[in-house]
């Protein structure tokens, strides 16, 4: 899965995108997998709301290999 | 409902012509520009860069405009959002709604910007000084 980071999260991890060689796993998981490679986004997780697809994931939520998954921290468009 | 979102790296013209199908049908529009001001977090800026997830945030806006338009008397919603810098004075964002009658205009406007500022995946990135300089975060 493509996963994209967005704002300070750029500068957290060093990189716009990358690509995770996940399938079938629960937003626990993901963050897991994410902090394992990226810890500075540990801090973050609490502020950070994850999208599947353009749609916001929920509590259910679980991504697979093809998905793009966004990193969405506090927004302030306007 | 005619809604028209656009995502754009070029200043907002501010004076664009509404569709001709509202002439002798909207009773009110209603119309706001967030501009950009000299300061940010206390401090003196230049410009603010903005940064959107544009694949999401085009459908979300659509999605929300139409959300808050159900039911109401609203005809028509234009939202044009600024990415890349933004000039001090310049208009981020401008929005233009149209109804029978102003009460749902205003309800839409306002409503409309509540949302974005929740969930409309747009940032600003950073601040810049006036020689266009990034500016480190307050510690």
């Amino acid at each position: 899965m493509r996963i994209l980071f967005f704002a300070h999260l750029k500068d957290i991890t060093g990189c716009a995108q990358t690509d995770l060689a996940a399938d079938n796993i629960d937003t626990p998981e993901l963050w897991r997998r994410l902090i394992a490679t990226y810890p500075g986004l540990a801090p973050q997780q609490s502020q950070v709301r994850l999208a599947r697809n353009c749609d916001f994931a929920t509590a259910d939520t679980h991504f697979y290999s093809g998905d793009e998954v966004a990193l969405i921290p506090p927004v302030s468009g306007g | 409902m005619d809604i028209r979102v656009e995502l754009t790296p070029h200043p907002i013209p501010l004076a664009r012509p509404l569709p001709k199908e509202l002439t002798g049908t909207a009773g009110a529009i209603a119309e706001f520009q967030g501009i950009v001001r000299a300061q940010e977090a206390g401090r003196e800026i230049g410009a603010l860069e903005y940064e959107a997830y544009s694949a999401m945030a085009e459908p979300m806006i659509r999605r929300i405009c139409q959300e808050l338009a159900a039911g109401g008397d609203c005809q028509f919603v234009s939202v044009t959002h600024r990415i890349g810098v933004v000039s001090v004075g310049e208009a981020a964002i401008h929005v233009v709604v149209a109804s029978r009658h102003r009460a749902a205009a205003f309800a839409l406007l306002t409503g409309f910007m509540d949302r974005l500022k929740q969930d409309v995946p747009i940032w600003k990135a950073r601040a810049l000084d006036t020689a266009g300089r990034p500016i480190a975060p307050a510690p």
